[in-house]
């Protein structure tokens, strides 16, 4: 049990890694989302998912209580971070913010 | 004058830090404020009130006094706001803006032509364009219950962990607040206007010096919640504890009500008619 929870864990700070690393490689503001939206949900929630299964393994209905209450922050944040990525995308647009395009300034 | 200003600057941060010169070390055993009352609080906490969060039992039982009053300073808050912010001359806006909602076409209305009701039809949306945001829509709906409910136990829970009515009161408003933003400020005030919630502010003070004044009409001290036993059948210690639930209470109805307030006049810049 113990070494699916450290290959959870791993996996999800990987995730994390690579939400971190996109934050700052990506060029501009829509695609610096992407990875904060996404790949952060998916890092918390397979992390939540392996400490609920940590808490669980002497099994008993206190135990059960407290991975439920884990799993139930996995689910808000799965619910309500892709909503806050699209609410600031949909911000963006509204302010106008052009997307970033790769192409060779006519100036030089 | 910069220069004049940066002496004075300079000057009084040296004083300020001359002074702290004098205060007891930090975690200092023998200072003033750790050898009078805190080793009360910390030793009798328990026994005195049943409430084992030791913070809580000093912020609304030993110290109910001050707190009321911060919960007053709040309520001045929010009834400033009203003074300042509140334009109580409605000042119509010369074109609005509806949504026919079945083909989601935007209609511009001009001065002096007719506005349709609210129907399952037409929308009034906010004078700056909003785009449909479903998705945004559906999750607040969803998730505003849950924040409501934390809310409450955050309130109630305030006697056994981290919270009180400070804490919960203000996620509560936040959930309003929410809502406010998701939709549009019409649709909040239409389910919590105006009147309610300046109603609220009052309720809440309210409650809390109406609790101590009980407790004197008992005979004892102003806010000493053990006068309270007789009137809910449970023995003074209890009753404390009970005492701090209903200041708590009290508590988290002004802070909620103050932060819509606030964010009501805020967003629309006194007008409550469209904003964010």
């Amino acid at each position: 049990m113990n070494i699916t929870v450290t290959l959870l864990l791993i996996c999800g700070l990987l995730f994390f890694t690579g939400g971190a690393i996109g934050i700052i490689r990506f060029p501009d503001f829509y695609s610096r989302l992407h990875p904060a939206g996404k790949l952060d949900t998916a890092g918390l929630t397979i992390t939540m998912g392996a400490i609920a299964l940590y808490t669980l393994t002497p099994f008993s209905f206190e135990a059960l209580i407290t991975a439920l209450k884990i799993i139930l922050i996995a689910v808000f944040v799965f619910i309500t971070s892709p909503t806050a990525t699209h609410a600031i995308i949909d911000a963006g647009v509204r302010a106008g913010l052009k997307p970033w395009r790769k192409e060779i300034d006519p100036d030089k | 004058m910069k220069s004049i200003g940066a002496i004075l600057t300079v000057f009084l941060g040296g004083l300020l830090i001359y002074c702290s010169m004098d205060f007891p070390p930090w975690g200092d055993p023998d200072s003033p404020a750790n050898s009078h009352v805190s080793p009360y609080y910390i030793e009798h906490t328990l026994e005195d009130t049943s409430v084992p969060n030791i913070v809580t039992s000093v912020l609304a039982d030993y110290r109910g006094y001050d707190t009321m009053f911060e919960t007053i300073v709040i309520f001045t808050a929010g009834i400033a706001c009203i003074f300042l912010l509140r334009m109580f001359k409605t000042v119509e806006p010369e074109t609005r803006l509806y949504r026919h909602l079945p083909t989601g076409i935007t209609l511009r209305i001009a001065k002096g032509g007719k506005f349709p009701d609210d129907s399952d039809h037409f929308k009034r949306i906010d004078s700056d364009w909003v785009p449909h945001d479903l998705i945004l829509q559906t999750t607040c709906r969803m998730i505003i219950p849950f924040i409501q409910i934390f809310a409450l136990y955050v309130i109630a829970h305030g006697h056994h962990s981290p919270g009180g009515g400070f804490q919960g009161g203000v996620i509560f408003g936040a959930s309003i607040i929410l809502f406010a933003i998701a939709f549009d400020l019409r649709s909040a005030i239409k389910r919590m206007g105006e009147r309610l919630t300046a109603f609220l502010c009052a309720l809440g003070v309210f409650i809390y010096a109406g609790v101590g004044l009980v407790c004197m009409l008992y005979g004892n001290n102003f806010l000493d919640y053990s006068a309270l036993a007789d009137i809910m059948g449970v023995d003074p210690i209890s009753a404390r504890s009970h005492g701090i639930l209903m200041v708590e209470v009290g508590v988290g109805i002004v802070v909620m009500a103050v932060m819509v307030v606030l964010y009501y006049n805020l967003a629309s810049a006194g007008k409550q008619d469209e904003g964010l």
